[in-house]
């Protein structure tokens, strides 16, 4: 079914790309766009993730997971901070759905299923953004903060981190087995 | 596959499934589907998430594995997803499978990695169930909720809200409108 649907749809314009080799990108997720997308190693991008580098460059750190319908990339025209583009730390997870404007992604950060991060905002350390939470345009996010329910806040001080990023080293193990690559494809 | 009508929205499997030609299934060798289960279009179903983490039952077969099951009846709508839930068990990851019993109906738009979901089970739109929730018979789950990882929803309740709370009962006379046969069949390639 899915082989034959692929047929009808129009080859996209290729954005330059920068692949680490051993990046698991499935053949379904799409890179679009015209500036330079640059995915770390050991980093796994589920079928159907978006890239899109129209407004910006793209930079996604070592061992993230970019789960699917997730989409990566500004909307509209990057304002004169923005220029840099969007840059995604080690680690990272991002959850199905997710929409990410962000300027920066710290280290470690789990951004959960259908969260929207606002154009330009930059993530710290090892936070969490909860299911269909929001940050807004612009926004600075303290390091360990976990935003949960309809927009509250507290800090995570539980020192877990390491474990937490070990978990995810382990969970990329795994999908490594089960999602086939196919990085000759987005070069 | 072929079927009679060659260009219609759904395609008609032997056991009365109704699965659009748009949607995006993975994995399907690791799909159950019981028939009669409607699957709308842009509906992500992740088949490949198999488990990893060998079973401790030795009679379960090796190289059987179902990474989604899906009973009779159920509806998935557009832009739904369903997805294995993973955790770290013994120092190793894996995902385990997704049960989905009976006359399940999921809105358009709702993320499910749920353990279990039982019969009648009535799923609103944005609805987000979190990995390993356990979801039992006669439960309706209002939009916008978001069931926290782990959650166990006792039968017949109503549940909403972010985290998602019980707030509510099922009553008696809602039971039957819970059916999914009539649904089923109004779905059609008309």
């Amino acid at each position: 079914m899915s082989s034959k649907r692929a047929s009808t749809m129009p080859a996209p314009l290729k954005p330059p790309t920068s692949l680490a080799s051993s990046l698991i990108i499935a053949e379904h997720a799409s890179l679009t766009g015209t500036h330079l997308i640059t995915l770390g190693s050991n980093t796994v991008v589920h079928p159907r993730a978006r890239f899109n580098s129209t407004h910006a460059p793209i930079t996604v750190g070592s061992n993230c997971i970019i789960c699917e319908r997730s989409s990566i990339g500004f909307q509209s025209e990057a304002a004169a901070n923005e220029r840099q583009g969007i840059l995604i730390e080690n680690g990272v997870v991002i959850e199905v759905g997710a929409v990410v404007e962000a300027r920066t992604v710290g280290e470690g950060t789990i951004i959960e299923v259908q969260a929207k991060i606002g154009k330009g905002a930059v993530l710290g350390k090892h936070c969490k953004i909860g299911p269909l939470c929001e940050i807004t345009e612009g926004e600075v996010v303290p390091d360990f903060t976990v935003v949960y329910g309809p927009g509250m806040r507290r800090l995570d001080r539980s020192g877990v981190e390491d474990l937490k990023m070990k978990m995810v080293a382990r969970q990329i193990e795994v999908l490594k087995k089960l999602i086939p690559s196919n990085l000759a494809k987005f070069q | 596959m072929s079927k009679k009508q060659p260009k219609g929205e759904y395609i008609e499997t032997d056991t009365g499934n109704k699965v659009s030609r748009r949607s995006q299934i993975i994995g399907t060798t690791n799909i159950i589907l019981g028939g009669k289960t409607v699957i709308q279009a842009e509906v992500i179903i992740r088949g490949d998430l198999l488990r990893t983490y060998p079973a401790s039952n030795p009679s379960e077969k090796q190289g059987n594995t179902v990474a989604v099951a899906i009973g009779r009846y159920c509806f998935f709508s557009r832009g739904c997803e369903l997805r294995p839930p993973g955790k770290l068990y013994k120092g190793q990851f894996s995902h385990y499978p997704l049960k989905i019993a009976d006359h399940v109906f999921v809105g358009p738009s709702s993320i499910i990695e749920a353990a279990l979901i039982g019969s009648h089970v009535n799923i609103g739109s944005n609805v987000v169930v979190g990995k390993f929730a356990i979801i039992k018979d006669y439960v309706r789950i209002l939009d916008g909720s978001v069931v926290p990882p782990n959650m166990v929803i006792p039968s017949f309740s109503v549940v909403a809200g972010r985290p998602a709370r019980v707030v509510g009962e099922i009553a008696e006379g809602e039971v039957d409108g819970m059916d999914l046969r009539e649904v089923y069949r109004a779905v059609g390639n008309g």
